[in-house]
């Protein structure tokens, strides 16, 4: 049972809704934020061990929002997920540090195995 | 391949356009000749007219003058003539006796001397007061006449000299006689000399006039005086028309004047002069058309070199306008051409921004139907479904949503792809192993719709630097296309041809099949998004315009001809190297290699 923390960003509320209890059920510890600031004040308060970030949202956008987790220096692993139109921007943020990308819309199988992933690297890391 | 639906629409704009665009360029190349014959063939001619024009009227000037000069000379000669023999007759009268010269032999001595160079006289005679010969010397028996009563005698008797005008007399011939009367004493005596008419025909004929010309002279009753050369006698009556006496040369143009037989004589150009004493009149005259010969001449070959000067003017300008008329509609077309490009571009353009921003927002509602779905399931394996026949419709349901959602991605996907700008991965292509490639692909599929493979490649191929990626794209799209323009035919042929075009630096790729062909009012349409002829479901209608979106990035070009039930052939030019804003963006990432 993995049990460690995921947080997800996305401006579409029920998707970060459904999502989380579809983790949840998998037996993550999962919150939400519904934008790029909601995010970094909930980082700050709760770090967690791997972040599913959408790119494109209004107000602060993913990239920014990237930007702006790596400032805080985080002991924490992102996975971009972006609807293919911003592809380009899924790269860039890889070479942000990002750790991998996928595309809406995703399988939760999919996801499920980027996020184990993800955390296998950062525990390789630790 | 597109395919014929069965609604037909739009065809009837294309041959308008052309049928405007004919009468554009004849209206250019008329409205081109008749300027260059406005400013170049109109003065000219208007030019050449006119120095004709004034040239002929001084030539003619220039003639007539002459001519009356010629006559007026001819005149002073005649008259000098008769002055001349006048002053002998008087001199002898005055020197000698009336009886030395009717002594005999000596009136013949002076008729000797007389004629010593020219035979002028006919001849010479001596009479007395009382009209009979008192010496005579000439060919003539007259001695027994009596000239007392003859008008030339009255006249000499009153005026002392006399020169009459062509009178028969007792000899009954045409002659005219100079007479002088001298006084002696009491007594009177004549000196009377007959001129030789022949010697002054001659006299009078001696004057330069060509072929149709003649010379005579007229006394004021206009009977002829001298025999004319052309028509006409001595002594007969003249028709020319003589009116009144005036001083110096006069010319006249004779129009419809007929001859002594009632013949009509062509038009005639006529000097006249009166003679003083006696009161004759010279005629010179030549028919107008040959006086007028060598104007009439300079004047047609002048303007026969001016025709043809204006001539060959118009036929360079129609040639010359011709090959510019040729030259403007092949730019015209070039035009047309990279207008349709630019349209179609910038079409794609719009499009693929529009299909972008619509691809991403549908694929969140998509990933949301998607988590809707996976939480139905994960419902479902937590608290099973009792009923059989629910949970059967409930697995149908969730495989049916996962298979539509799937559909709906490929769909996105594909338009994103049509629309995304990413990066291009340059490399050397070696397009004929390339295409091999490719077509081993397509002809596992193929060989199942009974259509062949058929290619000539150019060895010589230089490899060109390009996308293979992209490359694979278009050829599979095309291949695909060609084996689908065979649908509902039991067989037909894919045939691929590279070659290499160094001189425009290309490789040049064409696809041709043997299909069902292109309606030509689809021609234009067939690289615009979301057109397709295939049914429902089984094309998006961006295969085309992928294709060419790609293609233009490459900085190549894509056209295509076709004929229906024929088939359709796309050509594909790739430049060598890619166009400078691909190198110059990738240059910034990595440097590019050239190819070797």
């Amino acid at each position: 049972m993995p049990g460690f923390r995921v947080l997800l960003v996305d401006d579409e509320t029920i998707f970060t809704k459904n999502m989380s209890k579809l983790l949840k059920n998998r037996g993550y510890t999962v919150t939400s934020a519904n934008s790029g600031d909601a995010a970094i004040r909930e980082l700050e308060q709760n770090p967690v061990d791997v972040i599913v970030l959408d790119l494109k949202m209004p107000g602060m956008d993913g990239i920014t929002t990237l930007k702006e987790i790596m400032k805080l220096g985080l002991f924490t692993e992102t996975l971009i997920l972006t609807g293919h139109g911003s592809i380009d921007s899924a790269l860039e943020a890889m070479k942000l540090g990002a750790y991998d990308y996928l595309t809406k819309p995703c399988e939760i199988d999919e996801l499920v195995a980027k996020i184990e992933s993800a955390w296998g690297k950062k525990q390789g890391g630790l | 391949m597109v395919k014929e639906p069965h609604s037909a629409h739009n065809g009837s704009d294309v041959p308008d356009i052309a049928a405007e665009r004919k009468a554009t360029y004849s209206r250019l190349f008329w409205r081109f000749v008749w300027l260059t014959i406005l400013c170049s063939l109109a003065p000219l001619l208007l030019v050449g007219w006119g120095i004709n024009l004034h040239y002929s009227q001084f030539a003619r000037e220039r003639m007539l003058d002459f001519f009356q000069t010629q006559v007026e000379d001819h005149r002073k000669d005649i008259e000098r003539f008769l002055k001349e023999h006048t002053s002998k007759l008087q001199l002898i009268a005055r020197t000698h006796e009336r009886e030395q010269l009717i002594e005999p032999g000596a009136l013949q001595n002076v008729f000797d001397l007389f004629n010593q160079d020219v035979r002028a006289l006919t001849d010479l005679s001596v009479i007395g007061e009382d009209g009979f010969h008192l010496a005579y010397a000439g060919p003539y028996d007259l001695w027994s006449r009596n000239y007392s009563k003859e008008f030339w005698f009255t006249q000499v008797m009153q005026k002392g000299i006399y020169v009459s005008d062509m009178f028969m007399g007792f000899r009954k011939e045409p002659h005219f006689i100079i007479a002088v009367l001298h006084h002696e004493g009491d007594s009177k005596w004549i000196l009377r000399a007959t001129i030789n008419t022949e010697v002054f025909r001659s006299l009078v004929e001696n004057v330069r006039i060509g072929k149709t010309g003649q010379a005579y002279l007229l006394n004021a009753e206009g009977i002829y005086q001298t025999s004319p050369r052309l028509s006409g006698a001595i002594m007969e009556k003249s028709t020319y028309p003589m009116g009144p006496y005036h001083e110096g040369p006069q010319v006249r143009t004779l129009d419809g004047l007929k001859d002594a037989q009632g013949r009509e004589r062509p038009r005639q150009i006529a000097c006249q002069a009166w003679l003083h004493d006696p009161r004759w009149l010279l005629v010179v005259k030549q028919d107008y058309d040959e006086a007028f010969a060598d104007v009439s001449y300079a004047n047609t070959w002048t303007l026969v070199f001016l025709h043809l000067s204006a001539a060959s003017i118009l036929v360079v300008t129609v040639l010359v306008t011709r090959h510019m008329i040729t030259s403007i509609k092949r730019r015209d077309a070039e035009a047309d051409r990279l207008n349709q490009q630019l349209l179609q571009a910038g079409k794609l353009a719009s499009i693929g921004e529009l299909s972008a921003g619509v691809a991403h927002e549908i694929n969140n509602p998509l990933a949301i139907i998607l988590t809707e779905r996976q939480l139905l399931l994960d419902a479902a394996r937590q608290a099973p479904i009792a009923d059989p026949e629910f949970q059967e419709q409930f697995a149908d349901s969730m495989s049916q949503i996962d298979v539509q959602v799937q559909r709906c991605k490929r769909i996105t996907h594909n338009l994103l792809r049509f629309s995304r700008r990413t990066q291009s991965v340059i490399e050397k292509v070696d397009l004929n192993a390339f295409l091999r490639e490719v077509v081993e692909l397509m002809e596992r599929e193929a060989r199942t719709g009974g259509i062949k493979f058929f290619s000539e490649l150019d060895a010589s191929l230089p490899p060109v630097l390009s996308d293979p990626s992209q490359l694979q794209q278009v050829f599979l799209n095309l291949i695909t296309n060609a084996i689908d323009a065979h649908d509902g035919k039991p067989y037909g042929s894919v045939r691929i041809t590279t070659q290499s075009n160094p001189d425009r630096r290309m490789a040049t790729v064409k696809v041709a099949d043997a299909g069902s062909g292109i309606r030509p009012e689809h021609l234009n349409r067939i690289f615009d998004p979301f057109f397709t002829t295939k049914p429902v479901g089984k094309g998006t209608g961006l295969g085309l315009s992928i294709c060419f979106s790609i293609i233009k990035r490459l900085g190549g070009s894509i056209a295509v001809h076709s004929e229906l039930e024929k088939g359709t052939e796309f050509t594909i030019g790739l430049p060598f190297l890619p166009p400078k804003e691909l190198q110059d963006s990738l240059a910034k990432k990595e440097p590019l290699k050239p190819a070797a």
